[in-house]
């Protein structure tokens, strides 16, 4: 199956900068963070407990499960503090019409 | 090149000889009395237990992740004591490893109950993965357990065995689960957890005997109560593994004390996690805690002192505990208070209490909130005097409670 993008549903304007939302998009959960005014797309599971990430804080560019303080990278899905034992899954994100989309493969 | 030895193949252990190779140490040694490699102990009362995850998921690191970054392990064998003054750890085999900076992770090991028949079979504690597999084991559905002592390890041990169908009689001589942590109010909640997911608690009361034919069979009671059960599960603290230290010269108090750089009493032995009795800067104090976050935090900041790089170890402390389907939350560091602050209600099964004292809060304890947590930490680091009014106010964003105190102070100091 080849990448495409997808709507989320979600429109930008509903992610303010610092923000973080989650958005169901074919069966996955996708959180979605502002930060300064770019978005960044990442599986909102947590790997620990599986947690939703969009629940959790996000400061700059790290996002911190509120169940078990895990911390990740939400460019890059990299595990920046324990407990989690592996990255999450990022996705590219773009604005189409004011409204968010993600490109799943 | 320098020799870094640490004693205890444990979260803290393995964390300060990671940390050590990343910070590119010379030579590094671990010893572990456990033969498996350094993991994690919270999944064994919880998701191991219940059989849901892997024993290699547990691992800090992959078990080759060793030998591939030249840490040399020795698993499997007992450090028996240490000479400060040559500067070698002694191994029960009498074999003896040189160091030039030592680091003691050991940990703690059960407290054992000793009452009569405590050494009948079907009793079990729970510290290693072997006693997790000793109690996975005896876990069969419509069995009854009963576990004694209510601290964590016996409440997420109630929780799983619940969850695996099995009857469970709790038992405690507090007057709440956590009790002598949390107090009554937060303590009367956890209570509540429990007998809404059918435990049968048994507070005030202390376990007199264990009777049985070679296996456990019943649990008798101070209060005179007869408990048949098929097993039991004893959660009634450790201690601090320290008689690898006696004699040593180190100093010991409650375990293993050391400044805020981590340091024993002796130049060059450091100790972290369970075992280490800290002085913590900020709250003025030794602090003991038997955490996974003070274990991997305490581990690498040791690492760093024994390298020279000397930075005073200031985390605020936090813990979590997952039991059923509630995640509980503590932050910070209180032993008395004033005033429980709450911010919900304590019956609604979400809410942050406050442990607030002379004003300031001191720590804070909460059920599936962990945001709150989070941002209630500035709060505790700040010691500012916080406002009460806004605490409690569920539409005041915690974060903006800092911001506000600082304003305050500033007013005060200005006028």
């Amino acid at each position: 199956m080849t990448a495409e993008f997808l709507p989320t549903g979600i429109a930008a304007a509903a992610v303010p900068p610092g923000g973080l939302v989650v958005a169901d998009v074919r069966g996955t959960k996708v959180a979605i963070a502002n930060v300064g005014g770019t978005y960044y797309a990442f599986d909102d599971t947590c790997t620990h407990q599986q947690c939703s990430l969009a629940d959790g804080d996000l400061a700059e560019t790290t996002v911190t499960c509120m169940c078990h303080g895990a911390e990740f990278d939400v460019r890059t899905g990299e595990v920046l503090a324990p407990p989690a034992p592996s990255p999450v899954r990022v996705y590219r994100v773009r604005v189409e019409a004011g409204a968010l989309q993600i490109e799943i493969g | 090149m320098k020799t870094h030895v640490i004693v205890g193949a444990s979260l803290a252990g393995a964390t300060a000889a990671i940390t050590l190779r990343e910070e590119g140490a010379g030579a590094i040694t671990m010893i572990g009395g456990e033969p498996e490699p350094p993991y994690e102990r919270p999944p064994l009362s919880k998701a191991y237990l219940r059989g849901e995850v892997t024993f290699d998921s547990a691992l800090v690191r992959p078990s080759a992740f060793y030998a591939e970054h030249d840490i040399k392990t020795m698993l499997g064998v007992r450090a028996a004591r240490i000479d400060t003054a040559e500067r070698f750890v002694e191994l029960e085999d009498r074999r003896r490893v040189p160091y030039d900076t030592l680091l003691i992770a050991t940990g703690g090991r059960n407290r054992r109950l000793s009452i009569p028949g405590a050494d009948l079979s079907g009793i079990y504690g729970l510290r290693t993965v072997r006693d997790a597999d000793r109690i996975r084991e005896a876990i069969v559905a419509g069995r009854r357990a009963v576990v004694v002592g209510m601290g964590f390890i016996g409440s997420e041990v109630t929780a799983s065995l619940r969850a695996k169908g099995l009857e469970v009689t709790a038992i405690d001589p507090g007057k709440t689960p956590l009790f002598r942590v949390f107090g009554q109010e937060v303590g009367r909640s956890f209570a509540d957890l429990h007998r809404a997911h059918g435990v049968h608690t048994l507070f005030e009361d202390a376990v007199a005997a264990f009777e049985g034919d070679g296996h456990v069979a019943c649990v008798v009671t101070r209060g005179g109560l007869r408990l048949e059960c098929d097993f039991v599960v004893a959660g009634v603290g450790i201690e601090p593994a320290v008689d690898i230290a006696d004699g040593s010269g180190i100093g010991l108090d409650n375990g293993v004390v050391v400044d805020e750089f981590l340091e024993t009493t002796i130049n060059g032995v450091f100790a972290a996690g369970d075992v280490a009795n800290h002085y913590h800067p900020l709250f003025r104090r030794h602090i003991r805690l038997e955490h996974w976050q003070n274990a991997v935090r305490q581990g690498a900041a040791a690492a760093r002192s024994m390298l020279g790089q000397r930075t005073a170890y200031e985390e605020i402390p936090w813990f979590w505990s997952d039991q059923y389907e509630t995640n509980v939350q503590y932050v910070g560091f209180h032993t008395t208070w004033d005033e429980l602050v709450v911010r919900g209600r304590l019956d609604s099964g979400s809410y942050l209490a406050c442990y607030v004292k002379d004003g300031r809060i001191d720590a804070a304890v909460a059920l599936n909130r962990g945001r709150d947590i989070r941002r209630i930490i500035p709060l505790i680091r700040s010691r500012a005097i916080v406002d009460i009014a806004r605490l409690t106010d569920e539409h005041v964003d915690l974060r903006s409670l800092e911001a506000g105190n600082h304003r305050a102070a500033i007013t005060q100091e200005g006028s």
